[in-house]
């Protein structure tokens, strides 16, 4: 090395890169903050949670169409099927979705919609508003529906379905018939799933004569009989099991779900001015525990319902379920110990004879659970009122790994037959009592039917167990329509199902007519019009057109990538290499 | 079928198994050699077995808690994460692959392995080793055994994930299309999210491993052992029970169970643990550890 060289020191060198770099930048330097400052667009991307196929077949197969089409339609799709009780626990708890598909137990009444979407219940839990949605003009639909009469009230619903399909903050895809297994010998026209069904079944001798022992009926899942309490939704359900263990005032069992008195003897109304009920509870009500059931549990109920802390939280903690019921009244007073006055103010009577459906509970069981056992969770919520204490016509008298066993609750004042029962009652019951059979998975429960443990099964039973039943010689397959319905719901807080034309072009992508056809094996009802796609299976609105919602810009549950992309693009989105960016 | 017809089946064939395999393998009088010396053989294995015990209890005795404690508080959904691998990562899905290969004979012997092949692998070796001269590998197998459930358990709790079959369109539940009932004993030990790592894969590859080390004494029952627990593997991912990924995890779990439990005594670990907690918090009490 020359010695006369500058040596290069290492801050000189430092310098020179400095520098160097430095001119580098400045040449370029606008291609560089541009990119830090301004995002590329990216693809949009979702996540699916849905049950895995264990728990209900249907939906895992509806969930995998959907996710096939969302990623042929070039969004970055994750799927997640978890475990039904997590599912609630994350949906209708936590909020913690994309979008989710779901079978919905089904609407008691038009207005169960207010709970689904008013805007009133967007911070509250379970089925009340879990979209998080929030908009003036279906919150007035909601209010003016409440209170019209009943022509106005057919127009103003029908404004709102029409109003719900445009905006679509959730979708139903169809209405699956409830179906399963069935022994010959019992004559029933399809699986029970409301106490009403249960009490029919039961009234009915079986054809080869009567039996001393009980209805088993066979339920799968898992964790059926965890949890048992009737006001949270995060958990599994036997459907229809709380319902007969918790009488409400009056039970829609007539055959237009006209209202029966119940635990009322009589419900007196009064719409002189503001619309009234009078109701005059039976003599010699009794809970399970032998306590009287009295004019308190009622108002007790109401207040529960209002607020589980029972104004130890402030603000309060609403149960998860029967709010939008609730609401209906606007006070609940006791006059006696047998009589209460609920108040409706301007409600109309259809509305207003929801809020007698609610099942009561027992104020000296419920009341100590006020308590708060956690930040905003009153012991109301969090037990899982493993011995129910109820007032239905069977108590809940076992519960094991795999079965849970009803007997008769002899107190019950339809037991005795001298006194003025309801006519669903009136041949109750020709079976000694009523015990639900568990099963890992649906194919052994249909497998137990065939083999004479049980006498009906229960539940989504996939089309391949189904099969088992047709060259079972003394068992039958049975199906009927039902209220329930497969849903998917959207978060209204994601970036992009925020908006409503994007969530109209996803709602597209449910081959509605193949799911019924196909997974269904046809036993079932595809949603094509503003009703039914709000979650109303009859049609009696009007709506001659289907919807453009269930369209499927495709065939056989398969889109034609082009028709979609060119829907998104009318949506206001871009493609770039096949992927839909926002 | 119900549950007892189901167990007493599977109780049936398993014995007829266990008795041929212990006749041809062992042989009656190797058999009739280590009958008149139990005791001595099998003290050994009382601590293993004991630590065994008590992780199946803990297991039975709190189901319960560990469940709510998986599914509600510390448990990681996993599911998408291994179905990216599976599908997007390998160049053809296992699982899938597998599946397409399906016919009713091979539905057939897949489930009985699943089912039948499993429980007879599992406990055939407890009569061959309790048969060997020295007891040795019978007190080495019940503690890989210790291992591989308790860390399977530990697993289970981690992460929430459902097996192939539950992503139906792709995957079918084969086993319990083929064999409902089955569902009655699956369900009695095992909950449907309990996926990674697959315990029926480490439990048979143990017994394979072991199978290994004692080809001097058993030579035939190496390869006996070697074609079912690989037809176990097979038949978990063919069945739609688990994913490759599990198996892959299943194996290197056996692994290294066999290797702890080959390595190491029960008094070995526990004092091992025992030295490594005491410098622990020698350290921590000496003024200015941390």
């Amino acid at each position: 090395m020359d010695e006369d060289a500058p040596s290069v020191t290492r801050r000189g060198a430092l310098a020179g890169l400095g520098g160097v770099t430095a001119t580098a930048l400045a040449g370029c330097s606008e291609r560089i903050w541009s990119r830090a400052e301004n995002p590329a667009p990216e693809q949009v991307e979702l996540t699916i949670k849905t049950v895995p196929a264990d728990d209900d077949v249907v939906a895992a197969k509806v969930m995998s169409q959907l996710r096939d089409n969302l990623r042929e339609a070039g969004i970055n799709v994750t799927h997640e099927p978890i475990p039904e009780m997590n599912l609630y626990r994350d949906v209708l708890l936590e909020r913690d979705f994309d979008l989710f598909v779901v079978r919905h137990p089904g609407f008691d009444e038009m207005d169960a919609l207010r709970g689904l979407l008013h805007s009133d219940f967007v911070n509250e839990r379970g089925w009340q508003n879990p979209l998080q949605f929030s908009d003036v003009t279906v919150d007035e639909r909601l209010e003016e529906q409440r209170t019209a009469d009943e022509d106005d009230r057919t127009a103003v619903l029908a404004d709102l379905f029409e109003y719900v399909d445009e905006t679509t903050p959730y979708t139903v895809i169809g209405f699956p018939d409830r179906t399963g297994g069935v022994r010959e010998e019992i004559s029933v026209s399809a699986p029970p799933t409301r106490p009403v069904e249960y009490y029919r079944l039961l009234s009915r001798e079986p054809d080869d004569g009567p039996r001393e022992d009980p209805l088993v009926v066979g339920v799968f899942g898992e964790g059926l009989g965890d949890r048992l309490n009737p006001i949270v939704a995060d958990r599994t359900r036997i459907d229809g099991l709380l319902g007969l263990l918790y009488d409400p005032l009056a039970r829609p069992v007539g055959d237009d779900g006209e209202l029966v008195p119940w635990l009322a003897e009589e419900i007196d109304w009064d719409d002189s001015d503001d619309l009234e009920a009078t109701i005059t509870l039976r003599e010699g009500l009794r809970w399970h525990d032998g306590e009287r059931l009295e004019a308190d549990d009622v108002e007790f109920t109401k207040e529960c319902i209002e607020d589980t802390s029972m104004g130890s939280v402030e603000g309060g903690v609403p149960a998860h379920r029967y709010r939008s019921r609730q609401t209906v009244a606007q006070s609940v007073e006791r006059d006696d110990a047998h009589t209460v006055t609920f108040s409706f103010g301007d409600a109309n009577r259809a509305v207003a004879e929801r809020s007698l459906t609610i099942p009561i509970l027992p104020k000296h069981v419920w009341e100590p659970r006020s308590e708060v056992v956690a930040e905003h969770r009153p012991e109301a919520i969090a037990t899982d009122n493993e011995e129910p204490v109820g007032s239905g016509v069977f108590e809940l008298t076992e519960i094991t790994s795999d079965e849970i066993v009803l007997e008769p609750f002899d107190d019950h004042v339809f037991r005795d037959s001298s006194n003025d029962r309801p006519d669903v009652l009136s041949e109750f019951s020709q079976y000694s009592g009523l015990r639900f059979q568990m099963y890992p998975n649906p194919g052994s429960m249909v497998e137990s039917l065939v083999d004479g443990e049980i006498d009906i099964t229960t539940g989504m039973i996939p089309s391949t167990d189904l099969e088992a039943l047709s060259d079972a010689s003394d068992s039958r397959l049975r199906s009927e329509p039902s209220t329930s319905f497969y849903m998917i719901g959207y978060n209204i807080h994601h970036q992009d199902l925020g908006n409503p034309r994007f969530r109209r072009v996803i709602s597209r992508l449910v081959d509605r007519e193949y799911v019924v056809s196909e997974f269904l094996d046809g036993r079932g009802e595809p949603a094509t019009r503003y009703s039914s796609l709000a979650g109303f299976r009859d049609d009696e609105w009007g709506f001659d057109q289907p919807s453009e919602l269930s369209a499927f810009p495709g065939t056989d549950g398969e889109i034609e990538p082009g028709r979609v992309r060119q829907l998104f693009e009318e949506a206001g989105y871009r493609y770039e290499d096949d992927e839909l960016l926002r | 079928m119900s549950f007892a017809a189901v167990v007493l089946e599977l109780a049936a064939m398993v014995a007829a198994m266990l008795a041929t395999a212990t006749l041809v393998v062992v042989g009656p009088r190797r058999l009739a050699a280590a009958l008149t010396d139990a005791r001595a053989r099998l003290r050994p294995s009382l601590l293993p077995a004991s630590v065994l015990a008590l992780v199946l209890l803990f297991r039975w005795g709190t189901t319960d808690i560990v469940v709510r404690l998986e599914r509600g508080v510390i448990g990681i959904s996993i599911t998408p994460l291994l179905e990216y691998v599976e599908n997007v990562l390998l160049p053809i899905n296992p699982v899938l692959a597998l599946q397409s290969l399906q016919t009713p004979e091979l539905t057939a012997y897949f489930v009985f392995i699943y089912i039948y092949g499993y429980a007879f692998l599992l406990l055939f070796p407890f009569v061959a080793y309790f048969a060997l001269e020295s007891a040795d590998e019978l007190r080495n197998l019940i503690l890989a055994f210790a291992l591989n459930y308790g860390i399977g358990l530990v697993c289970y709790m981690l992460f929430i994930a459902v097996g192939p079959r539950n992503l139906v369109g792709e995957f079918e539940g084969l086993l319990y299309i083929a064999f409902p009932e089955s569902g009655l004993l699956t369900h009695e030990v095992n909950q449907n999210t309990n996926v990674f790592p697959s315990l029926h894969t480490s439990l048979a590859m143990t017994v394979f491993f072991f199978a290994w080390y004692t080809r001097e004494e058993y030579p035939a029952w190496l390869g006996i052992a070697g074609v079912i627990a690989v037809s176990v593997a097979i038949s978990t991912m063919y069945l739609g029970i688990h994913w490759f990924s599990d198996v892959v995890a299943g194996t290197l779990l056996a692994l290294f169970s066999v290797y702890v439990a080959r390595q190491y005594t029960v008094e070995e670990l526990y004092w091992n643990a025992r030295g490594y907690l005491a410098t622990r918090i020698d350290r921590l009490e000496r003024p200015g550890g941390s």
